[in-house]
Parts: structure tokens; C-alpha cells; sequence
């Protein structure tokens, strides 16, 4: 909801200026770091004993460059809780998988990288979710009373401080869309997030129509991870307007023990998540 | 100690002026009776002499003698009058304006706007209305904060964003007042155009520094605007058509001639202006600002004035959106005698907002509000030492935020954010001495005292730390609250007090040249919170508290003035040199936007800022016009402190948003003939600083932008150029009803300004690219203004 405040303010600026144009700019480049993409989610009602940890590099901001998956490190995920250890397996394109990953909710696991002589280490909890209670189309709500949405209602539970990430993505669309939210305003309430798409000739996007499917996941994430998860959808969503906040080194949660200022972007985290499909009338 | 030496000062004079007597009274225009502020009176040959206060008031003390008494204002025909100075006595004067045309354009701006050489106020800024009339403005809308802007030392942030900046210094640090009521938001439509409807501003001056011991509250600047007193002696009707916004002002005598009143009203259409941009969305504002005043004798008269104004947005029927100031003051004019001018005032002001989220089912409504008590003095001791002092207490309510679900099966639950309460006073005494033929001082004193009254709970955190390093991830997060210690409603959580002297000194090198320079300290105990480039209506203020200090700043600047060829040209030169402590910064990632506990997200540092500032004026002839040039740096700090780490931006300086380091502006305003006029303005800054990405990874599918240092890229240099024509028709010469068209282009070259440079991931094709917002390619205007 808070996003939505901050929404406000640059519909404004959209709705008051309409001259926006893409321009060549020069931006600096740095030495490239380590991209740690370690999301372990485990769908509700599966084993979830199937994980995969991507690592990759950092490249300048405007490079199309694909070779930068990270090859040859070694990937290990230890539950501290019940001291078991998952070691995964270099796919050597990038990615490390495991498929006997024993995903237990409330109980805090440690991720261990070794790549280039230097250790990456992080910990987490892993963090369940509630159901998705009603998925239905409307006008009425969204941005836009006229366009369609498609909403999820869901029962928060009380007593307790609950984050959430959502997952968007149209069918046949390139990418998804994030979205973070929490029970700071609901808690205890029957919550209700939206996805809807505005008109934009720019990017060749039209309004949701009749037969259009969407993915939708629904993630329990940690506060600590929410507060990772916000900032970067804030920062891709919105950064150098002037109402949005002074953009800043985003760190996750992967620490390097060998050289603390080598420290790798991207997360360790641990989710439940729960997954649907719609498709509008 | 300081009060002492004033006081045996004061006493030494007095003594020594027993042969004197004194020559008091009011100046008005004849035209209209509007008091008239700055208007000089002098003794011809005895080189005594005043200026007219804000209420028209002034008071000369000479020897006693035969004299001829000279009031010169500049617009105004020069008037004497000989008068034998054996009593005190009380002469008010009428003056009339030296063009007998009334439909404008005086050729010759105002005394106070050339240099004045022998007066130690520095870093001053006085302009007429009518010179702000004839800037060129996008959209044919005047606007007084813009035209604030072409001044040396004061710039903007990004096209059409609100507010403007001083020295360096932030938004929030300026203390804007409508006749005397603090005003909290000087925008509308988020900063496009300003609150101040100028059919109802007489004038305004912006101290940029060298503040006047009795003001006090912000640290940058002072920005005073004085609304109109209204015609007093003939019922009068201005009005105007424009693009954006209409404008309609009534004017006259009531009373049985013994006030007047105004009412002046603005309203904007802009719901077309947004609609023909093909939104589902409307945006307009108004305002209204009235005032009146009531003469019971000549030594006490009543002001009443208020204003209030209002913004609305509705977007696609399911966000609307509100804001908007409210102020009203009642004064009271006091003359004891002729040496002793009194004034008391009672001031309201307030600001809020409210968003309705349809959608949501729910409502935010958010404010601040303020009660003010002003007593202010001026004592005409002799013709070389005049003193002020005075008193004032503010009350201030903050309510931060309420948030109301607005259906039974809203998913919202009622929140209301702690409200706070504090209340501010201060005491001050100064003096304008003249010390020696050449050497002027203004010396004073101010005393603030600040008060976080209770009424509220306040959260105490593990090892006093609202928010700690969290040195494993290299992070600022929140501290650890423990407890919550609940403060009763007229108990005292915390007390600060400031002293804050002010010092000015002027030395006349010849007769058209003089150097001065000087010192103040002054405390700010309010803080807008704002973690975005731009402040927006949304912000919240603060007060100071267990966690927020007052911020302090020093201020030292000396300068250089010289007026040529009888005063046609003047020249100004300052430097200046600023620094602040306890400027508030947010942490990474800090969310303010219902945050009931600010200390979590911030740190406290410090700013600094330097600069040279040249201005050359020519103020008369056909053409006139300034050049105004500013070479300076604005910068800032934020160490861990208490909370561990290394800081904000590893506590190193970083550039402030606001820093510029060139700022150019030429404007200039030529009469063709009676019925042409041109207006012009060209504009060169340096872009505003920026932080761009230094490189990319893929997370969750996407090509997310890594960075690095705070503010160290510039957007490009801004510049443009703006023109305007006013046409006033011949046949208004004769007639009652006087009618002007105004034509103009702003950004005549269609400069595509960066006001952001924003950098995405385009959704189509999945490539990272950069897309500038530019807010105003080239818009011509024309606006039809009247007077009846």
C-alpha cells in the first residue's frame, strides 16, 4: 500500500508531463561483483526437494553481455536447526541444483559459496504462507475503473507480522512484475492485492482482455528479506524520477568472509509459496 | 552581557540627545493608500535620514532646527516639505506616483532594489510585484517563486518540483511567510506553479542570510511576502484570463473610509489541461486571499488577513488526492509615541492533506498546524540608533497521519500515527547603529527556546539506539525497541534553547561604494521529512525531540556594492561561507510513509556550502533588468555516530541535491513604447547531481541496476529561454477600464531539459536504457489581464 502512496505521487508527474524520451547516457562501471540468486521456494502441497542456486556475475549496466554465469564454485545449504547439509551440483552453466533438499518451516539454514578463493556466507529461516482464499476478475478496483484486474484475496493471520511477495507474469510476456507487500495497515484481515496492466504504446502493452492468462505466486517472505525485496522493486520501478528516494548500494544477506568489502548482491532466502494461474473471461 | 552593553549603549544616547525632537508619521500612496515599505526619508543637507517600515511608519530625530524634509520612493514623484523642528510632531504623507498612466510598467524599480550602501543588511532581496509581473512564465502564470529563482544564490530543484533552495541550503530550511503566517507548502499542482496569487502581493523580500535577529526558525533563509492592504480610496476590480488559471480581485474602502479590504481569488481549469493530455485524471487548484484593516485613531490600526488554498487530483475515479495551506493573522498597529512603534500579532496556519484510495476502502488524512503569538517593537532612539526587540511563542500540533478504513469490509484497519506537540519562543533585541559617518552596524540578539510538550508515547530502544550498523551485512537497520515510556499531556520531554547572535557591518568606501559583512547563527527545530530529490505534498515535519536535534548554522558572507552613473547601474558582490549541523539524513532504503517512529530511519549529519554570487541590476531607463551569476558547492555528511558504521555514503561528503555549481540567469524587461513591452529571461545551470547505476545482474528474472556513491553523476546542463510581449492597448489611456494581452514563449528553442533521467529495463524488448523526462518543451501562453 505503501508503494501505491508513493504511486500517487508519480502518476502525478506522468499525468502533468507527458515528454519522456530514451537517450545515450555515459554511466560509470565498477569491477563486477558476485550475483548470488539463491531462492529456495518450496510450493505448498510439493516435497520441495528440488532447488536450484544461480550465480553469475555483475556486468556495466548497459552491456548485453550473456557469458557471465558463474562456473566451478561450490554451493552448500546446512540447516542449523537440525545440522542435515545439502551439497548441490555445479550444472556448469550457471546453475547448482540438488533434488533431496529437505524444506522444514521455521528452521534457519545457512548458504556457504566458495568461488575464487573467497567464502559467501548467509543465513535464513524459511517462512511459510497462507492460502490464496478467492482469485476473481473485476473493473472496479486496480488503478483504472475501467480496466480489467485480476485480484487475490487472502486471509492474513493475526497475531503475527506477515510479508509477502508476489509474483506476476502474463503469459507470452518477457518479463514478470514484483510486488512486496505487508500486514502493517491489515493486520489480521482478509487482504486483497491486484494486477492489473495500464495502456502503453511505448512498450506495445494493452489492457488485460478476455483470454489472457496470468502466473501468480504468492510468497511468505522474512522481514529482513522484505526489506531487500522492497527496496529493489522500488529502485527498478522508479529510479531517477525526482520523487523517488536517492537510489543506494542495495546489499543482500551474502556476506564474503574472505573480504568483507567483496561482498556478492542478490539473496539467500527461504520461502513457502503458493502458486495459481488465471485466465480472463 | 550582549543585552547590557545594548541597554548602557542605549542610555549613553539617550542622554546625549537632549536638544533633539523628533518628526514622525506614515506614508501611503496617494493613489490607493497602500502603506508604502521602504520609502526613504531624509533631512536635506543634515545626512539624517530613515526608511519606512513595513507599516508605513517612520520616525526622525534631528537637532533641533529648520529643515527641509525630502520623501523619495522610488516610482514616486520626490516630495519635501519644510518643516521647523522646535516639538515633536506627526506628519503622515501621501505620495504620488511619477507616471500618471496608472497601467503600468514603472520604468524604475524601487529604491530598495538598488544597492543600498550605507545600510548593513546584506544578502537581501526586495522585488515589486510589478517587476515579478513582467518575468516571462511558462504558461503565462506569475510566479513568484520562480521569479525568486533568477536570483544569485537561490535555485530550483527539477522542473516542476516545488520549493527552491537558498545557498546550498534545503527547501525545508526556508521560512516562508504570508504577512507573518508560516507558510508550509509554497506549491501547486506539485510545484508547477507557487501558492502566492500576486494581484493580492505588494511585495517581497528574501533574506538569504544576515537574517534579522527577529526572525528565527529556519536555517537558510526567510522569504517575506506582504499581501496588499487593499484600495482605500476608491472601489477597484483587477482581473486576468489565462491559460491555466483565471484571477479575479476586488478592492476598496469600507468602513466609512476609515479601512479597506481586499479579496483577491485564483482558480485553474486544468481539468482541461489534463484531460487534453488524454488522462483519465483531473488536477486543478485554487485560492483565495483576503485581507482588511480598520483605523480607530493615528496611532492604532487593525490588519486582518488570511488566505487559504487548495489542490485536487482525482485519478481515473478510484485516488483522489488534497492539499493545501490555510492562514489567518489579526494585528495590531500600536504607536506609544513618535520614537516607539508597536506591533502585535495573532497568526493560524496550517497544512494538510488527505488521499482517499477508492480501491482500498480507505482514507489518510495528515497535518500540521500552529498558533502564533508575535509582539515587535521599534524604538527610533536618535537618528543613529534605532533598536528592535520583541517576543513570540508557537504552539505546533503535528499529526502525522490518520488512516480511517471508509467501508464495513475494507481490508484496512484504523491507524492513527503518534500525534505531537511543541511549542517554540523566541526573544530578541538589535540595534541599527550608525557608528561612525562611514561605519554602520546592525548587531542583535535572539533567544529560541524549544519545548517537545507530551501527550504522546515515545519508544526507548536497547542501548539508546533508534537505529544501529549492522556490520555483518553492512547495513543501517532499526534498533531494538524495549519499551515505551508515555508522556503526559503538558509534561515536558525535552527542552533545547539556542543563542543566536546576528551581526552586520557596512562601511561606506565613497559615495557609491561600500564593503559589507557578516555573521549569523540561527536554529531550526522543525524538519520536513523527505528521503526523495524533490519534497512533495506529502511530506510530514517533525519537530525536534530525544532523537531529531535542532539544526544550527553559521553563516558568514562579506560583500561589495557599488552603484554607477547616478544609480542607474548597481553592482553586488557576496561571498559566502554556511555550514549546519544536525541536518538529518535517511538511510538506505528508509521508509517514512506512515513511519510512527522516524528515528529508525535516520542519522544525523551535517552540510556545508560556499559560493560567490555576482548581480548587476540596471533599475532605470526603457531597459531594465539584472544578470545574476553564482559559482558554488553544497555538500553534505553523515557519520555513524552512536549507531556504529561508517555512514551514509561511507561518511564521506556527498553533493546535496540542491548543489549548482554554475547558475546564470539574464533578465531583462525593454519598453519599446506606451503600448509595447518585451520581456525576456535566459537561464544556464549546471545539472542537478544524480546517482546512475555503475552495473547490472539478473535477479528474479529481471536486469536490476547496482550503485554506488550517492549524488556523485550530473544530469546535463540546464538552460533556456524565455520571452514575453505585453501589449497594452492605446485607447486604455482615457478610459476606466484598463486592459493589457500578454503573449509569451517559454523555451523558445525547445531545449529538451532533463528535469530526471531514469533508468529501466524496457518491458518490450528487455534491454536496459535511459529515459530522460523532460517537463516543458517550448509552451507559448497569452493571458488578458484588466483593471476597473
Amino acid at each position: 500500500m505503501k508503494t501505491f502512496l508513493k504511486h500517487i505521487i508519480l502518476l502525478l508527474c506522468m499525468a502533468l508531463t507527458a515528454c519522456t524520451d530514451v537517450i545515450d547516457v555515459d554511466v560509470p562501471e565498477t569491477e563486477p561483483r558476485l550475483v548470488v540468486e539463491a531462492s529456495l521456494d518450496w510450493e505448498k502441497g510439493s516435497l520441495g526437494n528440488n532447488q536450484i542456486v544461480k550465480l553469475s556475475t555483475s556486468i556495466p549496466y548497459f552491456s548485453n553481455q550473456t557469458n557471465n554465469s558463474v562456473t566451478g564454485a561450490s554451493v552448500k545449504v546446512t540447516n542449523t536447526t537440525n545440522n542435515s547439509e545439502f551439497i548441490f551440483t555445479d550444472e556448469n552453466d550457471g546453475t547448482y541444483s540438488i533434488a533431496n533438499f529437505v524444506p522444514i518451516i521455521g528452521h534457519t539454514y545457512t548458504l556457504e559459496i566458495a568461488y575464487n578463493n573467497q567464502i559467501y556466507t548467509a543465513e535464513e529461516t524459511l517462512i511459510p504462507v497462507t492460502d490464496i482464499a478467492n482469485l476473481y476478475e473485476s473493473t472496479a478496483n486496480g488503478f483504472d475503473n475501467e480496466a480489467l484486474e485480476v485480484n487475490i484475496d487472502f486471509n492474513d493471520p493475526v497475531n503475527e507480522e506477515n510479508y509477502y511477495l508476489f509474483k506476476f507474469q502474463e503469459q507470452g510476456d518477457l518479463l514478470p512484475e514484483l510486488l512486496d507487500i505487508s500486514d502493517e495497515f491489515t493486520n489480521g484481515n482478509t487482504m486483497t492485492v491486484f494486477f492489473e496492466k495500464g495502456e502503453d504504446e511505448d512498450i506495445n502493452q494493452d489492457e488485460f482482455m478476455s483470454g489472457n492468462v496470468v502466473d501468480i505466486k504468492m510468497y511468505g517472505v522474512s522481514k529482513t528479506y522484505y526489506n531487500y525485496i522492497k527496496l529493489l522493486i522500488e529502485q527498478y520501478d522508479s529510479v531517477g524520477d525526482p520523487f523517488s528516494s536517492t537510489p543506494a548500494a542495495l546489499r543482500g544477506n551474502c556476506v564474503n568472509t574472505t573480504n568483507v568489502n567483496n561482498y556478492a548482491l542478490g539473496y539467500f532466502r527461504l520461502t513457502q509459496v503458493v502458486k495459481a494461474s488465471y485466465t480472463f473471461q | 552581557m550582549k543585552k547590557l552593553v545594548i541597554l548602557s549603549m542605549l542610555f549613553t544616547i539617550v542622554l546625549s540627545a537632549q536638544e533633539h525632537y523628533t518628526v514622525s508619521g506614515i506614508i501611503t500612496e496617494a493613489s490607493n493608500g497602500e502603506t508604502a515599505f521602504g520609502a526613504s526619508v531624509f533631512l536635506k543637507g543634515a545626512a539624517i535620514g530613515a526608511v519606512s517600515n513595513e507599516y508605513g511608519f517612520f520616525s526622525i530625530t534631528a537637532p533641533k532646527g529648520t529643515y527641509t524634509l525630502v520623501i523619495s520612493y522610488i516610482g514616486f514623484a520626490d516630495m519635501s516639505k519644510d518643516i521647523v523642528l522646535d516639538k515633536d510632531q506627526k506628519i503622515n504623507f501621501e505620495i504620488i506616483e511619477s507616471s500618471t498612466q496608472l497601467d503600468e510598467v514603472i520604468i524604475t524599480a524601487e529604491e530598495s532594489e538598488r544597492v543600498n550602501i550605507r545600510n548593513p543588511q546584506m544578502s537581501v532581496s526586495k522585488i515589486k510585484v510589478e517587476t515579478i509581473k513582467k518575468i516571462p512564465v511558462v504558461l503565462g502564470e506569475v510566479d513568484l517563486v520562480k521569479s525568486i529563482q533568477l536570483l544569485p544564490g537561490v535555485t530550483s530543484g527539477a522542473e516542476g518540483t516545488g520549493g527552491f533552495n537558498v545557498r546550498g541550503g534545503a527547501v525545508d530550511q526556508n521560512l516562508v511567510l504570508l504577512d507573518e503566517a508560516i507558510i508550509y507548502n509554497t506549491s501547486h499542482l506539485l510545484g508547477f506553479f507557487s501558492v502566492f496569487n500576486t494581484d493580492a502581493i505588494k511585495d517581497v523580500k528574501l533574506y538569504k542570510g544576515g537574517i534579522p535577529a527577529k526572525f528565527g526558525g529556519r536555517v537558510s533563509s526567510v522569504l517575506d511576502v506582504r499581501q496588499k492592504d487593499g484600495n482605500s480610496k476608491a472601489f477597484k476590480l483587477t482581473g486576468g484570463i489565462g491559460i491555466i488559471s483565471s484571477r479575479l480581485a476586488a478592492e476598496g474602502p469600507v468602513f466609512k473610509d476609515k479601512g479597506s479590504f481586499l479579496i483577491a481569488s485564483r482558480g485553474s481549469y486544468a481539468h482541461l489541461f489534463l484531460k487534453a493530455a488524454g488522462e483519465d485524471n483531473s488536477a486543478y487548484f485554487y485560492d483565495v486571499n483576503l485581507k482588511t484593516n480598520y483605523n480607530f485613531n493615528t496611532n492604532n490600526k487593525l490588519y486582518l488577513s488570511g488566505y487559504f488554498g487548495r489542490d485536487a487530483f482525482n485519478f481515473g475515479g478510484n485516488f483522489k488526492s488534497g492539499y493545501g495551506n490555510a492562514s489567518g493573522n489579526l494585528r495590531w498597529n500600536h504607536i506609544f509615541n513618535d520614537r516607539l512603534f508597536s506591533n502585535l500579532s495573532l497568526i493560524y496556519s496550517k497544512y494538510d492533506y488527505e488521499l482517499e484510495f477508492d480501491s482500498f476502502e480507505f482514507d489518510w488524512v495528515s497535518s500540521i498546524k500552529n498558533y502564533n503569538i508575535k509582539y515587535d517593537f521599534s524604538y527610533y532612539v536618535s537618528d543613529a540608533f534605532k533598536l528592535n526587540f520583541g517576543a513570540n511563542g508557537i504552539y505546533y500540533h503535528f499529526d502525522p497521519g490518520e488512516i480511517n478504513p471508509t467501508t464495513e469490509t475494507s481490508a484496512i484497519n484504523p491507524l492513527q500515527l503518534d500525534q505531537k506537540r511543541a511549542f517554540e519562543s523566541g526573544l530578541y533585541i538589535s540595534a541599527e547603529h550608525k557608528l561612525t559617518d562611514k561605519l554602520t552596524a546592525s548587531y542583535g540578539l535572539r533567544y529560541s527556546a524549544f519545548s517537545r510538550l507530551g501527550g504522546q508515547v515515545l519508544s526507548n530502544y536497547e542501548n539508546n539506539l533508534p537505529v544501529r550498523y549492522n556490520s555483518t551485512l553492512g547495513i543501517y537497520e532499526s534498533g531494538t525497541e524495549l519499551s515505551e515510556t508515555n508522556y503526559e499531556k503538558g509534561k515536558r520531554i525535552i527542552n533545547f534553547g539556542n543563542f543566536e547572535p546576528r551581526l552586520a557591518l557596512s562601511y561606506q568606501l565613497n559615495k557609491s561604494s561600500s564593503v559589507k559583512a557578516g555573521y549569523s547563527r540561527t536554529a531550526q527545530y522543525i524538519h520536513l521529512l523527505s528521503n526523495t530529490t524533490a519534497v512533495t505534498p506529502l511530506d510530514v515535519w517533525t519537530p525536534s525531540g530525544t532523537f531529531i536535534k535542532p539544526q544550527l548554522s553559521d553563516q558568514y558572507a562579506i560583500g561589495y556594492f557599488k552603484s554607477f552613473k547616478d544609480k542607474i547601474y548597481a553592482l553586488e558582490v557576496e561571498t559566502y561561507y554556511k555550514t549546519t549541523d544536525n541536518r538529518i539524513d535517511y538511510i538506505d532504503g528508509s521508509d517514512l510513509i506512515g513511519q510512527n517512529t522516524i528515528e529508525t530511519e535516520i542519522l544525523n549529519g551535517e552540510a556545508r556550502a560556499y559560493g560567490l554570487e555576482f548581480l548587476v541590476r540596471k533599475s532605470k531607463g526603457d531597459f531594465t533588468g539584472w544578470l545574476a551569476y553564482t559559482i558554488s558547492k553544497a555538500e553534505q555528511r553523515t557519520l555513524g555516530g552512536a549507531a556504529g558504521g561508517p555512514g551514509i555514503n561511507n561518511g564521506n561528503w556527498y553533493k546535496s541535491s540542491h548543489d549548482r555549481t554554475h547558475d546564470v540567469s539574464l533578465t531583462g524587461s525593454y519598453k519599446l513604447n506606451n503600448k509595447w513591452t518585451f520581456g525576456s529571461n535566459l537561464i544556464f545551470q549546471t545539472g542537478r547531481p544524480v546517482t546512475y547505476p555503475d552495473g547490472q545482474y539478473e535477479y528474479e528474472g529481471l536486469k536490476i541496476a547496482s550503485f554506488s556513491d550517492r549524488n556523485s553523476n550530473r544530469l546535463t546542463a540546464y538552460h533556456r529561454l524565455d520571452i514575453s510581449a505585453t501589449l497594452t492597448p492605446n485607447k486604455n489611456a482615457n478610459r476606466k477600464w484598463k486592459s493589457e494581452w500578454v503573449f509569451g514563449i517559454y523555451n523558445v528553442y525547445n531545449r529538451k531539459n532533463a528535469a530526471s533521467i531514469s533508468f529501466g529495463q524496457n518491458r518490450e524488448t528487455g534491454a536496459n536504457e535511459a529515459t530522460r523526462t523532460a517537463v516543458f518543451g517550448v509552451v507559448p501562453s497569452v493571458t488578458y489581464n484588466f483593471k476597473f
